[in-house]
């Protein structure tokens, strides 16, 4: 976000304070974590930091007279040597060597929204050729709280006005499971990668990372029914509550409707993007369950299921939002990349849940399943854990075999070693970020790929 | 009309679908294409089979197919939606979503649905 500072001056030489001018520029941006960055649109006006006590500016304005005297014979105060003069061109030879003694912009850091400053500093605009009207640009960078906060808000009104206008008996499943909640991590990514281009519009954003939504939404109400799941963020599932014959026609019109939605926002590059995605992720779930109760399994399916079941999904949502602000492709690439490695990992994270208490989820769900999760890999091959778990998996699989699998998975180094690789991924997402540029929001992006892997501890 | 030829990488994974009904209904979408671009034509009319061949293999507005022929059915209408996606005008790609629309909320609904394939071509003589 960027701004400039208006001043006035009205002396010669003189310090003004802009500190908390630019503590206005912080809080009307929203920013919470990251840089404020100042730079003086001006030659003879200088940016300093240092403290606002009255004797001592008047030891500064000494030290600049001294150090560069008014009228001590500058070549630039000689007129008849310089073409193209102005007619009110001031005699300021002096201004522009005290300028060139201090600094023409400086870098704040801003924490918990504040300007992280020593007790006795102060930031001065310092006015070297008085007095003027005078520009400081201002420009903030990081977390902001109240833009995502609001961006957030314009989601969840974008679902429930879809929803309020579809009939009741495809609506009323779908709200029930989109007002349950769920991470929203897809149309974060959406908006987030929406405002990375020059055309950035809120509004079509919120559009956008709704109908993602939805879209995952009505992936999920199939899954639900493949899987035999009763509920899902602890509601009924839709095939559970109403029937398979529903849960399949919701997920068709929400399918239909949410490709729709994005069709008509009249930007074939994210129709495309987002119908990518959608055939890699059905295609994935066929492997998905095709693959289902083939243990050990190894690595390479595993991560071509996830690739195309989480994965391409997340790389879709960060393309598409980069695309619909007509972000350079270069940015777009680095972001659908991001996007992968990112799904990737949280695909991981959550394999790992299934094997954690304390996560709020039944324990074993996917080993009652069947399902090649990647902590089974590694379990399977695990020279001490081994044998047993791939004898286990061999065989039928009542409760205490899953109890059984899961204290042996529990006991090995399956856990650290999927977590280890989740991490990697994720620093390799991020350094894909370090590649272009992305108008400040590196560290939300980055804050969104640690957390996909932060969900276990 | 009808040598229209069907692009085969299209048909990946879903191969064993070309002889069990969808080589018939592309062959009746063939006749709806005609307005487009020699090269579209096929994808199209691909897309339109994929789709009416996806809810029918799904069971939609009848009885709930199985697990693992329900993802096929998935996989049969994400294909179509993503042919569109890369090939239709918008007219023809909204008058798509609309019909599946259609089609999904009066099953949803326990309601007679419209004809499938009568929705589908008439969605691809959208302007």
């Amino acid at each position: 976000m960027r701004n400039r500072i208006e001043l006035a001056s009205t002396h010669a030489t003189e310090f003004i304070d802009i500190t908390g001018r630019i503590q206005a520029e912080i809080d009307r941006a929203g920013l919470r974590d990251g840089r404020v960055h100042l730079q003086s649109l001006h030659t003879t006006l200088g940016i300093a930091i240092n403290e606002n006590e009255p004797l001592l500016l008047g030891d500064f304005k000494s030290l600049l007279e001294r150090l560069a005297p008014q009228g001590a014979g500058y070549d630039h105060d000689d007129f008849t040597r310089r073409f193209e003069i102005e007619t009110d061109e001031p005699v300021n030879g002096h201004a522009h060597c005290r300028q060139l003694l201090l600094s023409a912009f400086a870098t704040l850091l801003v924490e918990e929204g504040r300007l992280v400053l020593g007790r006795w500093q102060s930031v001065f605009a310092v006015e070297l050729d008085g007095p003027r009207r005078r520009q400081v640009a201002v420009q903030v960078e990081g977390e902001f709280a109240r833009r995502r906060e609001s961006a957030e808000a314009l989601v969840e009104l974008e679902l429930a006005r879809q929803l309020m206008v579809d009939p009741e008996a495809v609506a009323t499943p779908m709200r029930r499971l989109v007002e349950a909640g769920g991470k929203r991590i897809r149309p974060k990514l959406v908006q987030l990668t929406a405002g990375i281009g020059p055309r950035n519009d809120a509004l079509r954003a919120a559009e956008l990372a709704a109908a993602v939504e939805l879209l995952h939404n009505a992936t999920l109400i199939h899954d639900d029914y493949v899987d035999e799941s009763t509920h899902r963020r602890g509601r009924p599932t839709v095939a559970a509550a109403e029937g398979p014959e529903r849960a399949i026609a919701v997920g068709d019109y929400y399918f239909a409707k949410a490709t729709r939605l994005i069709a008509e926002m009249g930007n074939p590059g994210v129709t495309s993007a987002v119908a990518e995605a959608l055939e890699a992720i059905c295609a994935a779930q066929i492997d998905d369950v095709a693959l289902r109760g083939a243990y050990p399994g190894d690595r390479e399916s595993y991560l071509r299921v996830v690739r195309g079941k989480t994965a391409s999904l997340f790389a879709a949502a960060c393309a598409s939002g980069a695309l619909l602000s007509d972000a350079a492709p270069e940015v777009v690439g680095a972001l659908r990349r991001f996007g992968d490695l990112v799904g990737t990992a949280f695909q991981m994270a959550d394999d790992m849940v299934d094997f954690s208490p304390s996560s709020g989820k039944p324990v074993g769900l996917d080993v009652r399943q069947k399902v090649l999760s990647l902590p089974l890999i590694y379990a399977a091959e695990d020279r001490m854990v081994g044998p047993e778990v791939r004898r286990l998996l061999a065989g039928a699989l009542g409760d205490a075999e899953i109890g059984r699998v899961t204290e042996l998975v529990t006991e090995s180094d399956a856990l650290p070693r999927v977590r280890r690789e989740a991490e990697a991924l994720v620093e390799e997402a991020v350094r894909e970020l370090e590649t272009v540029e992305l108008d400040g929001l590196r560290p939300t992006l980055v804050d969104i790929a640690r957390s996909a892997v932060d969900r276990v501890s | 009309m009808s040598a229209v030829q069907a692009p085969e990488r299209e048909l990946d994974r879903l191969e064993s679908l070309w002889a069990d009904g969808l080589s018939d209904a592309y062959h009746v979408y063939v006749d709806s294409v005609g307005r487009f671009a020699d090269d579209v034509q096929p994808k199209l009319a691909l897309a339109a089979a994929l789709i009416e061949i996806g809810v029918r293999l799904q069971g939609l507005g009848g009885r709930a197919a199985p697990a693992t022929t329900l993802l096929m059915g998935d996989l049969c209408l994400a294909r179509g939606s993503r042919l569109l996606a890369d090939h239709a005008p918008l007219a023809v790609q909204v008058a798509f979503a609309r019909a599946i629309e259609s089609v999904s909320s009066a099953a949803a609904a326990e309601q007679p649905a419209p004809v499938t394939r009568l929705l589908l071509q008439a969605s691809l003589g959208a302007r």
